[in-house]
């Protein structure tokens, strides 16, 4: 084989492997991916906001009342997350 | 073969008790599998990078391979700024990956499947990025608590949000892949359980299905160290260029 038949043979491959890139970025990110992204983050801030509630009612002896706040806080928390993170899948 | 699947998550001590302190280092078997996963890393760039030919064998075409579609991913997600971090993403993808996918091999162990392990790496992706966020932009990082065009009178409650978000970004990191990774491999043992139960008579259809969840597993366990790493590029993304 040639040099100029290589690379002709090159980038014949080289085009055929970006445009099935583009192909494959369409439907890249798996849907069970994108399905543990939302559900772990939703998830994730109503944690750290009832932790962070339970820390402070223990310091400030105020039980129950800032777990109650800050659990609804994190849920709203948790709700902006997983609508940003929608958008930014969206892009 | 153990009827409980969740034997398998077992740690146990390999060799002898070391002890320093109140602290048990002692080396178990998820150190040694942590072992084996970078070893084989090492020796597979070591390989892959000793002769440059043009057209490459086997072994430094995986190791290209993985350079460009790290590289790709980071300048993708985080641009240009990101290129300085490259050797951490890159690391923290290969090992992840290597550990997801050493776990797929039977008898094996799977590091990533505890969640302390996710936990510590995304902990220290997490201060990591807290710190290059502030050494980059000072206090002036703290913006990305106050978004833009919020009313004074709600500040304080989105601020407040805001930062539970920023906080509940390491938990959500590492309990996916944790989660993703304990319920694949306890799937696999419950239906691999039901093959030995129901025998030859009824433990085709059992055995079908492990068959179909071994091939979903690899899949998964690629996913997830691609989204552990990419997610990571985000993070950064959001420590290097400041926009919210």
């Amino acid at each position: 084989m040639s040099k100029d038949q290589f690379k002709t043979r090159l980038e014949i491959a080289k085009k055929k492997v970006s445009k099935r890139n583009l192909d494959k970025k369409k439907d890249n990110q798996s849907s069970i991916g994108t399905a543990f992204k939302l559900s772990t983050e939703l998830i994730s801030a109503v944690a750290v906001g009832t932790i962070i509630g339970f820390i402070l009612d223990k310091t400030f002896g105020t039980k129950p009342w800032l777990i109650l706040i800050f659990f609804f806080i994190g849920v709203i928390a948790g709700i902006t997350n997983v609508i940003r993170s929608a958008k930014n899948m969206q892009k | 073969m153990a009827a409980n699947p969740m034997t398998q998550f077992e740690v146990y001590r390999i060799g002898p008790e070391i002890k320093i302190g109140a602290f048990d280092i002692s080396f178990t078997n998820a150190s040694l599998f942590m072992v084996i996963s970078s070893l084989a890393i090492l020796i597979i760039f070591n390989f892959g990078a000793k002769k440059n030919t043009v057209l490459p064998n086997k072994i430094q075409l995986l190791a290209e391979l993985s350079f460009t579609f790290v590289s790709k991913m980071i300048s993708d997600t985080a641009g240009s700024k990101a290129k300085p971090y490259f050797s951490f993403i890159f690391s923290l993808f290969m090992f992840v990956l290597f550990c997801n996918m050493f776990g797929m091999i039977p008898y094996t162990f799977t590091v990533t499947s505890h969640i302390i392990v996710t936990f510590i790496l995304a902990a220290f992706i997490f201060v990591g990025v807290t710190v290059i966020g502030f050494i980059k932009h000072g206090f002036g990082y703290l913006k990305l608590f106050v978004p833009s065009g919020v009313p004074i009178i709600l500040l304080p409650l989105i601020v407040i949000i805001e930062i539970i978000s920023y906080l509940s970004r390491p938990i959500s990191l590492s309990v996916r892949l944790f989660a993703n990774m304990m319920a694949g491999h306890t799937m696999m043992k419950v239906f691999g359980g039901f093959v030995i139960s129901l025998g030859v008579v009824g433990g085709w259809l059992p055995l079908s299905f492990s068959v179909a969840l071994t091939g979903l597993e690899i899949l998964v366990a690629f996913l997830q160290a691609y989204v552990f790493a990419i997610l990571t590029c985000i993070y950064l993304n959001d420590a290097l260029n400041l926009h919210h």
